[in-house]
């Protein structure tokens, strides 16, 4: 086992991880107190895959994907959680007050 | 007759209903204590099992998608080319995924603990608009 390029990779994703559009995500999703453990399952699954498939296809993912067009369905995915989370909160306001 | 026939019914019948009492009783009984401990911990919180599988779902596809052909992506690629060991490199950035994922979920329910339920949510919702619109300036620039 070479510890060394174990312990340099934990350190290189870890730093470029910290404070990042998934950990932003996990922190906005976990905050609603739906359910931390199904965000932490999906989070670190998905995280887990793309490095998965960035380890073991190496320079090809870039190639074969249209990561352009994933990029901006991700944005509409996120854009559509966004405002489920800011639209609907007028009836909530209304039904309690 | 009628009269023999009527306590003979009455008599048949009442030790089912009885029974049925009973049953119903002990299985009330078995449910508060086998529910009772089994509660979440934050009990305010309804957990549902459709409500979690959805939210597991679209933070899995959203991230997965926004996550592929990323700058962590590109590096884990980098350094497994380079060394040409990249079992070693995924359990190390897979590690690293787990452990930042983990310390996000964290800290975005201690948040909620402090904050009020609607000022959580906006803020969520405003964090999720950012994501998104840096998503579009990924997309527009061409990384």
């Amino acid at each position: 086992m070479d510890w060394h390029l174990l312990g340099l990779s934990f350190i290189t994703v870890f730093l470029s991880e910290l404070g990042d559009k998934s950990q932003l995500a996990a922190i906005a999703l976990s905050g609603r107190c739906q359910s931390k453990r199904a965000v932490f399952f999906g989070t670190a699954g998905a995280l887990l895959l793309t490095s998965l498939l960035g380890a073991l296809a190496g320079g090809t993912v870039a190639e074969l994907l249209p990561t352009r067009i994933l990029k901006a369905i991700a944005a509409v995915g996120f854009a559509i959680l966004a405002l489920r989370l800011l639209l609907p909160n007028n009836e909530t306001s209304a039904d309690s007050e | 007759m009628k009269l023999d026939s009527v306590p003979l019914n009455v008599s048949r019948i009442s030790p089912i209903e009885s029974e049925t009492e009973l049953k119903n009783g002990i299985e009330c009984d078995s449910k508060n204590i086998i529910i009772e401990p089994l509660k979440p911990i934050d009990d305010d919180c309804a957990e549902k099992p459709q409500s979690a599988l959805v939210t597991f779902g679209t933070t899995f596809i959203t991230i997965f998608l926004a996550e592929i052909g990323d700058k962590t992506q590109l590096s884990t690629l980098l350094m497994s080319a380079q060394s040409h060991s990249p079992w070693v490199v995924f359990m190390g950035s897979g590690a690293a995924l787990i452990t930042t994922s983990l310390l996000g979920v964290l800290l975005g329910s201690w948040i909620a603990t402090r904050l009020s339920p609607k000022t959580v949510e906006k803020a969520a919702g405003v964090m999720l608009l950012l994501i998104s619109l840096m998503l579009f300036w990924d997309v527009v620039i061409g990384y």
